[in-house]
């Protein structure tokens, strides 16, 4: 194959010497770059689809014990966790005698780590100012988009355990 | 000697700069949209939705496909003829 003396060969206008060349972005290899990054995008999208498929989410298994029921007065929160395929942590709260409440600790805006307030009876996201509802987890004000996520609490022989909601 | 191509690119001089804007503006529209899509997928709310997750990414590799097809109707640089000894003065457009 004959060579075109007049065509720059690629690898000098891939090292240019010149410095101007060298940092020089023209208007095509900005499209060129853009039309990669929607490829990416695409790809990164379907890493979420496969993972899902390979990693499918598991309601918690069983009761799991937390602490005796002494250990918590009342007006109070225990944080725990329990580990399963992904460690979660958790908060329990002694909201009354007999009446105890279990939920996630990540917030549901940014995964910040709430805390119960009891002076406000409420839990509170001290990130963003979020305040979720102590007995039901619901949102009362704040970014949070959703409920914090909660668990079942049994009280049994002055023992504490969490099951997930709804499970028998 | 001129051409056809010449001509028509003497006669829209803007043409190149029209079909340059018009071809980055989509594809920066493109990106943004699955940028959105990315990040609903990413969203802790619909980890058990997984025909979310799924139409996102259909509809984000059909935007991908699109972009680089619009790749293909980028115009080719206008490299005005240039004497040997000239062209190694010049910048390379």
């Amino acid at each position: 194959m004959a060579k075109d003396p007049e065509k720059i060969p690629t690898w000098k206008s891939d090292f240019p010497f010149q410095s101007k060349l060298a940092t020089h972005v023209s208007r095509r290899e900005f499209a060129k770059f853009l039309g990669l990054l929607s490829g990416a995008l695409a790809v990164s999208n379907g890493a979420i689809v496969i993972r899902s498929l390979a990693f499918p989410h598991k309601p918690l298994e069983g009761e799991h014990f937390i602490c005796n029921e002494d250990e918590v007065p009342v007006g109070e929160m225990f944080q725990f966790e329990i580990e399963g395929s992904k460690i979660i942590p958790y908060i329990l709260i002694h909201l009354e005698a007999n009446k105890w409440r279990a939920f996630e600790q990540k917030c549901t805006h940014l995964a910040c780590a709430v805390r119960y307030r009891a002076d406000l009876n409420q839990i509170e996201c001290p990130c963003h100012s979020g305040f979720f509802n102590a007995d039901t987890g619901d949102v009362i004000q704040g970014p949070p988009p959703r409920a914090l996520p909660q668990l079942e609490v049994v009280s049994r022989e002055g023992k504490i355990y969490v099951k997930a909601k709804g499970a028998t | 000697m001129s051409d056809f191509r010449t001509s028509q690119n003497q006669a829209h001089p803007n043409k190149t700069n029209t079909l340059l804007t018009g071809i980055i503006l989509l594809l920066i529209l493109f990106v943004s949209i699955q940028i959105w899509f990315l990040f609903g997928a990413l969203n802790n709310a619909l980890e058990d939705n997984f025909y979310f997750a799924l139409t996102t990414f259909i509809g984000s590799l059909i935007l991908a496909i699109t972009s680089f097809w619009l790749l293909r109707y980028l115009p080719d640089p206008i490299k005005p003829k240039l004497k040997k000894n000239q062209q190694k003065d010049n910048l390379p457009t």
